[in-house]
């Protein structure tokens, strides 16, 4: 049989978005059924697909595998490839339910947005991306559609962006996921040097040592981070619950978060070579899951609480990584993604209906809108993690493997965060949907919204029980839970609804917490600025940079270009007193010399009348006065030629002396 | 002697700059359109050309005719397939330039004119093989562009154009005193004759050094580019589209030519040199672009950017780096292109590109803001799209590299900061409430769009399958490293 139809899975709604951008907005609102078509297309090609592997697969060679070259580099190809073996074939399903079940959702809750279609176009190329990223069979494919999921939830995340929280909540995530995806970048480049390919095959089957792998490892882990919103890179995903809420089930809950946890599954191998890389998952994971639900305790925005429980949950993921269970994992991540996906679902009803998003203002929802009550109880117990909802399965597989590993630790912290967990989820729950009605006028939602939401309620009803069927398949044991570790996560999970309870479920005597706040104001305090991580980050890292910029700026335009205007000056000053120079100097000497012979040829005329002809005038006429006077010694006198001897005599003597002969 | 085609593509834009001028102002409009059926035809040898190019086939078309043989200098034309990306883009941004500015009506034959003489210069520089004849066009492309600038520029036009040329003409001189430096060594002015000489590696070095200054001009690299921002805010926004998408890959070129190939000892030891300064120039441009407060310097500075990049990959003298850096600079060349068309199509309605007065314009023009979003995410480096490829590559080359390693994660940190200055702009230009100089202004026009949809085909369709691009670029550079003596 030719499988060539799972191209086409992320091919359509690819096709969908192709088609609806370039279109007007009023044609795009009509287009709206083509996006919906498209992804129900892909969920029945998925299934297909997954029937195609069913029931012989295991993790060993890909049951279908279609490749692209894009790119030839030297003797080196670069591929675009997808790959359908039973990893991608749960995902695909997880995904492809998840983006129909959020799509036909979206028909009622966004019917009133002007952009409908454009909402569509951006989910469509998503649901693409993402589908395309499980099917990718190399990481150079995965990035690319791992960073195209990104822009996606950009756009998604700043719908509204007339509004200014939304739009600084999209530019956010785009750059906190941007700053993990720098890790990624780094770990191809590496991994590129080390084996000179992307594809999963050869990449995987590379010998990786201990020393070559950490580094590859650690960076991925980053870029993971980054994508699915863990400490200290989990900052962005509770901001970008400003965009649609059906949009926040799909990208926020079910699918685009969890792409960091399955890059590491994909590329688990190589974290299981470095040993180093899988302490720091645990690490991340725990500090993860339970700080963050910590925060989901103390917040009143119901999607916010969700928000952060998603962080929490995916700290679970983690964990299972770093302990070594990739299998446990990918389980807990495709409950996940059906119970989350339903609670936000859940909470887009509930937030039309109450016409407000702060628990504070609803109550008593429980009686007035009974499917969706039912819906979100399935979902809550799944998240708290009580039997036989799927959430309690895949996080007793998380504790059993913490436990077989002998993190023991671990396992605590494991189990404090899940009975944080089912305590924030009580308190949703009892305040939300039992605490004293606020409101009069409460609506069940559509149809198209409620119906979407029984199907993932029952899927997340069901799920639990086919564990080992999901373990057998994905060629890893998923075994049924042991009584002791089942027990004792059932009793933390019961001991945090209990609590829950006491807290906000009994009409009688509601406990103060305003009172709690006031004994703990540090412990308050530290909760409600969020460990005070997006103050840090905005004033030291937004706000520093920002500064940097702006000192750069001055600098480049004072020093490096005034070096470079200065030297113009410089010059042009140089060469005006060139010209100075020129005028003065060469040219003075020029006109110096002129002058100085024309005062030489002055004073030569003076010399040659006064001297030269002077001296010929001079002659004679000290011929002429000689003449007088010599004719005067000639007088004949005794006593005049007597003094000329003696005066003679004198001046021989004194010459003799002189000379001294 | 075949069908001088190159000859052709040189000056085909000569003659039409010629007719331009000569039909003058009187009969402008009949001048434009010989003006753009010139470059249309111009383009059109440029896809003959590319069609009947032989990937394989290294050096081609050549044409060699003697000129001055007393001194060795030879009219000798020929292309591969890194010539090829860097002529098409010419011919094709030459093109775009004349229809977006199609109402040019301030001496409107001199500007057609410029322009088609700017083309010669520019085609010429990519296929010309003898050091005189590049070093003639290298200098032809100053003379029309300094006018482009100095006559339809902005208030300060006069200083930029002068600030544009002399520096480049500072840079050139180092370029000429090179030049006749390896002359005066083989005896040649052949470009491809000097390729792998075995030149002594110390008289390399300086003559390395001359190159660099003359190259490092016309990227720009930090330091060296404050010519740049000055010389796009004030040119019209055609001539901004070459600069950018042409000019300064003519700097790049010169090393990839010229550098590596004849001065190879030198380019192994000023890599790391040139690496550092790529980082700098990378992250540096990146952080000050996100301080402008006009677009068109926002978009300047993200060019020093990009160029670093180029840089980085040329640094690696690796194949996946020089492909890489060839990549960029033609994928710089149409997303900056679009970039800049799209802020010329802003000013021209809104008569401002302050940052702080255009806003909202999602909401009254989508169009225009749909592809100023496009363009921005092209520009950051989205995959999919073409700026991805190049960068990718280059540090994917880098790494692979004897750059250290730090240089290389500098670099990284730009794709970050691109991300976020682009989306800064985004944020504020393209998204929001319209402010007042956006509420009444009207979409693009067909003409308008007829510029940009080239663009943005040629964005996807690189960004999507590399090999487009690739295919020409990669055995080019394959040669210039087997001219090393390297890979």
């Amino acid at each position: 049989m030719s499988m060539g139809y799972v191209v086409l899975i992320p091919l359509l709604p690819a096709l969908a978005f192709a088609l609806l951008a370039p279109l007007s907005r009023r044609a795009r609102t009509r287009a709206v059924p083509l996006a919906v078509g498209a992804v129900l297309g892909s969920l029945a090609l998925s299934i297909a697909a997954f029937l195609a592997v069913w029931p012989g697969g295991h993790a060993g060679e890909p049951v279908w595998q279609g490749v692209v070259t894009i790119a030839h580099i030297g003797d080196r190809a670069l591929s675009l490839g997808l790959q359908l073996e039973p990893v991608s074939a749960v995902m695909l399903l997880v995904v492809s339910l998840v983006g129909a079940a959020v799509q036909v959702y979206s028909l009622g809750y966004m019917h009133r947005e002007e952009r409908i279609g454009w909402y569509y176009a951006a989910l469509s190329l998503f649901t693409a991306a993402m589908l395309a990223l499980v099917l990718s069979n190399n990481f150079l494919g995965l990035f690319m559609a791992w960073e195209i999921m990104g822009l996606c939830s950009y756009l998604l995340i700043g719908f509204w962006h007339e509004q200014e929280p939304p739009r600084l909540a999209s530019i956010k995530a785009f750059l906190t996921t941007k700053v993990g995806d720098l890790g990624f970048m780094v770990a191809l480049a590496v991994i590129y040097a080390e084996v000179g390919a992307f594809d999963f095959h050869t990449v995987l089957d590379h010998a990786w040592t201990a020393a070559s792998a950490t580094p590859v490892a650690l960076l991925l882990l980053f870029g993971a981070m980054g994508k699915s919103a863990q400490f200290p890179l989990h900052v962005w995903l509770p901001d970008a619950m400003a965009g649609p809420t059906p949009a926040s089930a799909l990208i926020h809950a079910a699918t685009m978060v969890a792409a960091g946890v399955f890059l590491v599954v994909r590329a688990f191998p190589i974290f299981e070579a470095s040993g180093v890389a899988l302490t720091v998952t645990l690490w991340v994971g725990l500090v993860t899951a339970l700080l963050a639900g910590l925060l989901a305790m103390v917040q009143h925005d119901i999607k916010k609480v969700l928000a952060y429980s998603t962080i929490s949950q995916l700290g679970f993921m983690f964990i299972a990584l770093g302990a070594g269970g990739s299998t446990a994992a990918l389980y807990h991540l495709v409950t996940h993604a059906y119970f989350k996906s339903l609670l936000f679902l859940g909470a887009g009803v509930i937030i039309h209906a109450a016409h407000t998003q702060d628990m504070r203002e609803m109550g008593g929802l429980a009686g007035k809108l009974p499917v969706t009550s039912l819906a979100f109880a399935s979902g809550s117990l799944a998240l708290a993690g009580i039997v036989p909802f799927s959430g309690f399965w895949s996080k007793d597989e998380i504790l059993t493997v913490l436990l077989h590993e002998h993190q023991y630790v671990a396992f605590g912290i494991a189990l404090l965060a899940a009975l944080v967990t089912a305590f924030y989820v009580s308190r949703l729950w009892f305040r939300v949907f039992t605490a004293p009605p606020q409101q009069a006028e409460l609506h069940e939602g559509h149809r198209s919204m409620l119906a979407p939401m029984v199907v993932l309620a029952s899927v997340t009803a069901v799920l639990g029980f086919f564990g080992p069927t999901l373990g057998g398949f994905l060629g890893h044991e998923i075994p049924w839970p042991q009584l002791a570790t089942a027990a004792i996560s059932t009793a933390a999970a019961a001991a945090g609804v209990a609590l829950g309870w006491w807290v906000y479920g009994r009409r009688t005597s509601v406990v103060n917490t305003q009172a709690i706040k006031q004994r703990f104001p540090h412990a308050y305090g530290v909760l409600a600025n969020k460990y005070y991580f997006d103050l840090t980050y905005g004033y030291f890292v937004v706000g520093g940079y920002d500064a940097l910029t702006r000192v750069l700026a001055v600098f480049d335009q004072r020093v490096v270009d005034g070096a470079v205007n200065g030297t113009a000056a410089a010059w042009r000053r140089l060469a005006g007193g060139g010209w100075t120079f020129d005028q003065r100097v060469v040219d003075g000497a020029v006109n110096g010399t002129a002058a100085a012979w024309r005062r030489l040829a002055g004073g030569g005329w003076t010399f040659d009348q006064r001297v030269v002809d002077g001296a010929v005038n001079g002659t004679a006429a000290v011929v002429k006065a000689a003449g007088v006077r010599v004719r005067t010694l000639q007088t004949g006198s005794v006593r005049g030629y007597q003094t000329l001897v003696a005066g003679a005599v004198v001046l021989l003597v004194i010459w003799i002396f002189v000379k001294g002969v | 002697m075949d069908f001088p085609l190159l000859t052709l593509i040189v000056f085909l834009p000569l003659l039409g700059a010629a007719a331009v001028a000569l039909l003058g102002n009187a009969r402008a409009s009949a001048g434009r359109a010989v003006a753009a059926f010139v470059a249309v035809v111009d383009l059109g040898l440029v896809a003959w050309l590319a069609a009947r190019f032989d990937v394989a086939g290294g050096m081609q078309f050549a044409e060699i005719a003697e000129w001055v043989p007393q001194a060795g200098i030879t009219y000798y034309l020929a292309i591969d397939g890194m010539s090829l990306a860097m002529v098409a883009l010419s011919a094709l941004l030459t093109l775009l330039a004349i229809v977006a500015s199609w109402k040019t009506d301030r001496n409107p034959a001199l500007w057609f004119s410029m322009l088609l003489l700017l083309e010669v210069g520019m085609n010429g520089v990519f296929v010309a093989m003898d050091f005189v004849l590049f070093y003639v066009f290298w200098e032809l492309v100053l003379v029309p562009m300094y006018f482009l600038i100095a006559t339809w520029g902005g208030p300060r036009r006069q200083y930029a154009a002068v600030k544009f040329f002399l520096y480049t003409l500072f840079g050139s001189v180092f370029m000429l005193v090179g030049i006749i430096a390896l002359y005066l060594q083989t005896g040649t002015f052949g470009i491809l004759e000097m390729a792998g000489a075995g030149l002594d590696p110390s008289f390399q070095w300086w003559v390395f050094a001359a190159f660099f200054l003359g190259f490092a001009v016309k990227v720009p690299v930090f330091p060296l580019h404050t010519w740049l921002p000055d010389a796009h805010v004030e040119a019209p926004t055609a001539a901004s589209v070459l600069l950018a998408g042409v000019l300064l890959k003519m700097g790049s070129y010169g090393f990839l030519r010229i550098s590596l190939p004849i001065l190879p000892d030198a380019a192994a030891e000023w890599s790391t040199f040139i690496a550092a300064l790529a980082a700098v120039s990378i992250v540096y441009g990146a952080a000050v672009a996100f301080a402008q407060t006009d677009m068109k310097k926002l978009v300047a500075y993200s060019s020093i950017s990009h160029m670093g990049f180029v840089m980085l990959g040329i640094a690696s003298m690796t194949p996946e780096g020089l492909n890489g850096a060839v990549a960029v600079m033609f994928s710089h060349g149409v997303v900056t292109g679009m970039l800049f068309f799209l802020v010329g199509m802003v000013y021209d309605r809104t008569h401002t590109r302050m940052i702080a007065e255009v806003s909202g314009l999602s909401s009254k023009v989508p169009v225009a803001a749909g592809l100023m979003a496009f363009a921005s995410f092209a520009s950051l480096g989205l995959p999919g799209l073409s700026g991805f490829v190049g960068e990718f590559l280059s540090l994917v080359g880098a790494w692979g590299s004897d750059i250290p390693a730090g240089w290389v994660i500098v670099s990284v940190v730009g794709v970050l900061l691109a991300a976020a200055y682009m989306l800064w702009l985004v944020q504020r230009v393209v998204l929001g409430t319209p402010s007042d100089a956006v509420a009444r202004i009207d979409d693009l026009g067909a003409r308008e769009i007829a510029v940009l949809v080239p663009l943005v085909a040629l964005t996807l369709i690189v960004g999507v399958y590399w090999d487009s691009l690739l295919r020409f670029t990669d055995p080019a550079v394959r040669a210039i490293l087997v001219t090393m003596g390297g890979a």
